[in-house]
């Protein structure tokens, strides 16, 4: 038997996974639509925990947009969520302009962010890019409340400007939130395809061969943390006009932390329905079990463990006496 | 100018590489001529892998210099070099798991691509043609190697001749002036290896450099018209694959002579 004739026998299950793709699209488009049509029956507080969870569910994917194409892992995002989400307050103080500007600011102010931290720690990689990625957020609070003039210190500013006056800010919030990130995630499904895309998967699963196709490492490195520190920061610009009001509080060391956590929930999945489940657990979970205090970060720590150990159940037979191990 | 000096081909002199104590390759030199499949043997641990590592960029060598269609490749690495044409394989399968066969041989055409940052986010016209226009290169380059069939699999359902063709399809994809290919065959079983040969024969061009490296002898008697024998770091003979044959050093290496050292 040929090469060519090897080939054919792995054909067998492509038509029922075609089947199985217009089954995944259908349901996310019933998804879509039951949002969309939420607002009518949900009022006030739902609606607004879930604005926060549309724009938290952004911001796990900008981290999991990193592990993904840059197989690197981040726990100094809320350095990025930050900058986006005071873009918008400042802007509105200092300029009166409205999110209609100050969003796309946001993603390019965080993209210039992202590069400007990238491009020193373009040689870093695992563990060690990790800890520098630490120092931001570790650095976050210190320079928010340093630059008070602008920051409002520990108090916050308030962000009160409406993108379309007239409409309740509920509902402002809740549909611009939803439809950027709609509109995110059917960027990342077409950037999957793209000649960018498919260097960076390259650049990650084989270094060197891509190296020897003109993808070096640290073009690799620099994009893929520029692109999501940008789409970070665009998730921090939606936090803000969601929750109304930025303050160092809501970016300490623990939110980054708590991007990786929803990252990781969602197994690093780009698709709205992994984000949303991401974004869900990190806003939600908080906010239902707020009587819990203290134990979230436990939950977390909990679900962590159960989410690594189902989803490396693979892997774990090895730990399994030799004669089970199949 | 490039048509006189293309003729050079890809060019190695007096290449010497050492990792510290360990004197790795001795001032080896090499002319891989376009048009010509040009072959590299010698036992294991001969250098084979270093010298080739040194051709793609990937290592410097401490002395010697290396030139492209007569312009200096000093100082150049992997990417620079892909960038004046030259491709390469790799001797452990060097492919993504998460792309399709097809997506990886796309990858072959990253350079050639012309979709901006913008595009890659939002679908554009221009971006949907560069798109097609370049899975229309990669089918084609499929297809030269008779894998098309297998365009949409994934790489872990695929046997490793198909993946050895579909990495030789990658380097093809781009339209180099120069292929090298790390030990081609191995892993392969005789069927498997007599395909690849066909290939390799079929896409070789007048204006194309082809470098094999390998430890099978067969293979490169019948696929190569030059051939360049490496021992110890060394070049211990060079020429026709009959020269090679009657060659007595060659034969004192391969029939394993311990004689000699």
């Amino acid at each position: 038997m040929a090469v060519s004739d090897l080939a054919h026998v792995s054909k067998a299950g492509v038509p029922a996974r075609a089947g199985h793709v217009d089954l995944a699209r259908l349901s996310v488009l019933a998804l879509v639509a039951a949002l969309l049509l939420l607002p009518l029956l949900a009022g006030g507080f739902l609606l607004y925990s879930l604005s926060l969870c549309f724009a938290n569910a952004l911001a796990v994917l900008s981290v999991s947009m990193l592990v993904r194409y840059g197989g690197e892992v981040s726990i100094g995002h809320s350095f990025f969520v930050a900058l986006g989400a005071y873009t918008v307050a400042i802007v509105e103080h200092r300029l009166g302009i409205s999110i209609a500007v100050s969003l796309p600011l946001a993603a390019l102010l965080g993209a210039g962010a992202g590069f400007v931290f990238a491009f020193p720690s373009r040689r870093l990689s695992g563990i060690y890019l990790a800890v520098a990625t630490m120092a931001l957020a570790l650095a976050l609070p210190e320079v928010l409340i340093g630059f008070e003039k602008f920051t409002g210190g520990f108090e916050g500013l308030y962000i009160a400007q409406d993108l379309i006056p007239g409409v309740s800010k509920a509902l402002q919030h809740y549909y611009i939130a939803l439809a950027v990130l709609v509109a995110v995630s059917l960027a990342l499904a077409h950037f999957r395809k793209s000649a960018q895309g498919l260097a960076l998967l390259m650049a990650q699963a084989q270094p060197r061969a891509a190296e020897a196709m003109g993808i070096t490492r640290s073009w690799a490195r620099v994009s893929i943390f520029t692109l999501s520190a940008a789409l970070a920061s665009l998730a921090g610009a939606l936090t803000g006009f969601a929750s109304s009001t930025v303050s160092p509080n809501s970016f300490t060391f623990f939110s980054g932390v708590f991007l990786l956590v929803g990252s990781v929930v969602s197994l690093n999945g780009l698709s709205l329905s992994a984000a949303l489940v991401g974004g869900a657990f990190i806003t939600l979970v908080p906010t239902y079990l707020a009587k819990a205090g203290d134990w979230v970060p436990v939950l977390y720590g909990v679900a962590l463990v159960v989410v690594t150990l189902v989803a490396n159940a693979g892997d774990l037979r090895r730990f399994l006496p030799r004669g089970r191990a199949r | 100018m490039t048509d006189v000096v293309s003729s050079d081909g890809l060019v190695a002199e007096g290449i010497s590489l050492a990792f510290g104590g360990l004197q790795v390759l001795s001032d080896v030199s090499m002319i891989l001529r376009p048009g010509v499949i040009t072959g590299l043997i010698g036992p294991n641990g001969a250098g084979k892998t270093s010298l080739f590592n040194c051709l793609s960029g990937l290592y410097h060598g401490q002395r010697g210099h290396s030139s492209f269609a007569g312009a200096s490749l000093k100082g150049l690495g992997p990417a620079q070099r892909a960038a004046c044409g030259i491709t390469r394989s790799f001797q452990n399968l060097a492919m993504c798991p998460d792309l399709s066969l097809l997506e990886n041989v796309l990858v072959g055409l990253t350079l050639k691509r012309r979709s901006g940052w913008f595009s890659a986010f939002v679908p554009t016209p221009s971006q949907r043609l560069d798109q097609q226009e370049a899975e229309r290169r990669a089918m084609a380059a499929l297809n030269e190697l008779g894998i098309a069939s297998a365009a949409h699999d994934k790489p872990s359902d695929l046997p490793p001749g198909t993946l050895r063709l579909a990495e030789i399809a990658r380097a093809i994809a781009s339209e180099p002036k120069a292929i090298l290919l790390d030990e081609p065959a191995a892993g392969l079983n005789a069927v498997e290896t007599r395909d690849l040969t066909r290939a390799l024969k079929r896409l070789m061009r007048p204006d194309l450099v082809l470098l094999v490296v390998e430890h099978d002898m067969d293979l490169i008697m019948e696929l190569c018209e030059q051939i360049y024998v490496l021992n110890f770091g060394k070049m211990i003979a060079s020429g026709t694959p009959a020269e090679i044959r009657a060659h007595p050093d060659v034969i004192r290496v391969y029939l394993g002579d311990d004689s000699d050292d």
